[in-house]
């Protein structure tokens, strides 16, 4: 089993600002973990201060406890990366691109072609005596995905690896994470939230540099403040009743008659008072949070942090 | 932290327990090697550089045969080496263009495109790539300078007979020429690493090893000074061993007391010029290239 590990990892290119700024995570064993952030957040270069692509200013980065910078050969043994949009020589077919990470990650010349059948199989690829010159963005994708499943490395860096695909790709693509990530440790990073919570246990939120959260998927909701709470009443509650929440309330919403949605500031007062408020109106039989989905955990984390902080 | 497993569909079976070895450096050199090299085979730049000075030669030797063997004999004063040595003038040229059509973009592809981001996140140390693809460079270099050689020994051996070619002569003359597609390709590598667009350092390349050391050169030779800092001036020595009349100083009178001086590099000079090239700008290459960041 792999590990991959940040510590107190900063960036800046000259003098300009910070583009990643004290960022430390840790992950060992299996599993999914979606980096997820806005564009400039500081996501791929995470990815590439890992895998060497770029020097830190400050901390460092660790795969499987050996650094890129100083070990480039056995820090990258166990990793299987796809960076940004990788480009195979186009001149070359889809079985020599394979062949030469198969070769130079120690495969013998009989295994390659049973790893290329295998990532064949996995992503469907295209017909391996292709050029990859020819290829569609989606194909060329699926083959540098495939790349990084070569020699079935442990640890798998993946930056937007559903980048480029159709919807039948993006599924196959998914399938194919969610078998891996039973016995390999993936970091991936996306913007598309759907993919993550299907994919990934936990989560990594990093906005403007800095981590802003980490932690499992069904944890999200205790960890961020909600602004809305979904109140069941033991019987059913008339709208006028209802009206009486409109003071420290910004909206209500009937769920069914005896269930109601409130959204609120989030504040801690404004929820004690809603709760005493409801307590008025009727014997309450459930007072919890809504649900949080990834997508609201998301949009609920990142305006947060001002834009000039 | 350790990630949890769990909790989603699961996909398709995908270990495969795929037994690996340790790659040694040495390994990963060969494997870059053949991969540099079966891409540059396949390339537009290369049939098209390979078919250009196949032209050049073919239309060469053409014309002399259309001359008549006893012409050539006698414009080459009846010496074959002589013959060899004017026929390989141009191979100067082909080394540049091939040094830099091959080395001129081989760093900086991986800043400039994605190919950085297929190659350099292989477990494969970076000046082990760098020698890899020095190696599929210079090897391409000598395909088309070995093209050259082919036609200049064909015709000498139509001309004058295989029996009258200074064997020993022209495999020296071969040799200097991969002493000095090592050292062009030292130089395009050199700016291959500083320059972040492959278009310019194949530009940059032509302009420097050929234009800028022949002019360099011409004005130096006004000011009655050797060229010895000059690649192109030991790239002389190619057709220089062949030139059984060879001189190192040529002392043209100008009239009126003034002379110009021509200086042609020995084959001692020329080497050791061309091992000094490849002495500072291959470590210099690899320097810049272990030190280059991924941040575009």
């Amino acid at each position: 089993m792999g590990s991959f590990e940040v510590s107190q990892l900063s960036k800046r290119y000259g003098a300009g600002p910070p583009v990643l700024q004290d960022v430390s995570f840790r992950y060992e064993g299996a599993g999914a973990i979606g980096y997820l952030g806005p564009n400039g957040a500081g996501k791929t270069t995470t990815l590439k201060l890992l895998v060497g692509l770029l020097r830190p200013t400050e901390g460092h980065a660790y795969l499987n406890g050996v650094e890129a910078t100083v070990d480039r050969k056995n820090a990258l043994w166990d990793v299987g990366a796809l960076i940004e949009t990788p480009e195979p020589y186009p001149t070359l077919n889809v079985h020599e691109s394979l062949d030469v990470v198969g070769r130079a990650r120690g495969l013998p010349r009989d295994e390659i072609d049973r790893e290329v059948d295998r990532c064949h199989a996995l992503l469907d690829l295209p017909p391996l005596g292709q050029r990859i010159g020819w290829l569609s963005k989606g194909q060329r994708q699926r083959v540098s995905l495939a790349a990084s499943l070569m020699g079935d490395p442990p640890v798998l860096l993946l930056d937007e690896p559903t980048s480029g695909l159709d919807p039948a790709e993006r599924v196959l693509v998914r399938r194919t994470l969610n078998g891996l990530k039973r016995d390999h440790l993936i970091l991936m990073s996306s913007h598309q939230m759907f993919e993550v919570a299907e994919v990934c246990d936990q989560v990594i939120f990093v906005h403007q540099g800095r981590v802003l959260l980490q932690d499992r998927v069904d944890r999200l909701a205790e960890r961020i403040r909600s602004r809305q709470v979904d109140v069941e009443f033991e019987g059913p509650v008339p709208v006028d009743a209802m009206q009486f929440l409109r003071e420290i309330s910004t909206e209500v919403v009937a769920v069914s008659d005896r269930r109601w949605r409130i959204t609120f500031d989030g504040t801690d007062a404004a929820r004690v008072q809603l709760l005493q408020a409801c307590q008025k109106i009727g014997p309450v039989f459930q007072f919890a949070n809504s649900s949080l989905s990834l997508e609201e955990a998301y949009l609920e984390l990142i305006p947060k942090v001002p834009e000039d902080s | 932290m350790r990630a949890s497993a769990g909790g989603s569909p699961a996909g398709p079976e995908t270990r495969s327990g795929v037994p690996r070895h340790r790659t040694s450096d040495l390994e990963h050199f060969w494997i870059i090697t053949a991969h540099q090299l079966g891409h540059y085979l396949r390339t537009n730049r290369f049939y098209g550089l390979l078919g250009f000075v196949s032209l050049i030669s073919a239309l060469t030797l053409a014309s002399q045969v259309d001359a008549g063997v006893a012409t050539i004999q006698l414009q080459q004063l009846y010496r074959s080496s002589e013959y060899l040595s004017n026929f390989l003038v141009y191979t100067g040229l082909w080394v540049v263009l091939a040094a830099a059509f091959f080395g001129g973009d081989a760093l900086s592809v991986d800043f400039s495109t994605g190919a950085g981001y297929y190659m350099l996140v292989l477990p494969v140390r970076r000046p082990v790539l760098l020698a890899g693809r020095y190696a599929a460079a210079t090897l391409v270099t000598l395909a088309i300078v070995g093209t050259s050689y082919a036609f200049a020994t064909a015709g000498a051996i139509y001309f004058f007979g295989a029996e009258q070619i200074p064997w020993s002569l022209l495999g020296g003359s071969l040799g200097i020429a991969i002493v000095y597609s090592l050292a062009a390709v030292s130089v395009a590598f050199c700016i291959s690493a500083f320059v972040r667009t492959p278009a310019a350092g194949v530009l940059i390349t032509v302009l420097a090893l050929y234009v800028g050391f022949t002019t360099l050169q011409s004005v130096v030779e006004l000011a009655n000074i050797e060229p010895w800092f000059s690649l192109s001036y030991a790239g002389g020595a190619m057709a220089a061993i062949l030139d059984t009349d060879f001189l190192h100083i040529q002392t043209i009178p100008l009239g009126q007391q003034q002379y110009y001086t021509i200086w042609v590099a020995t084959v001692a000079e020329g080497l050791e010029i061309m091992a000094a090239y490849v002495a500072v700008f291959l470590p210099l290459s690899a320097y810049l290239y272990q030190r280059a960041e991924s941040t575009g």
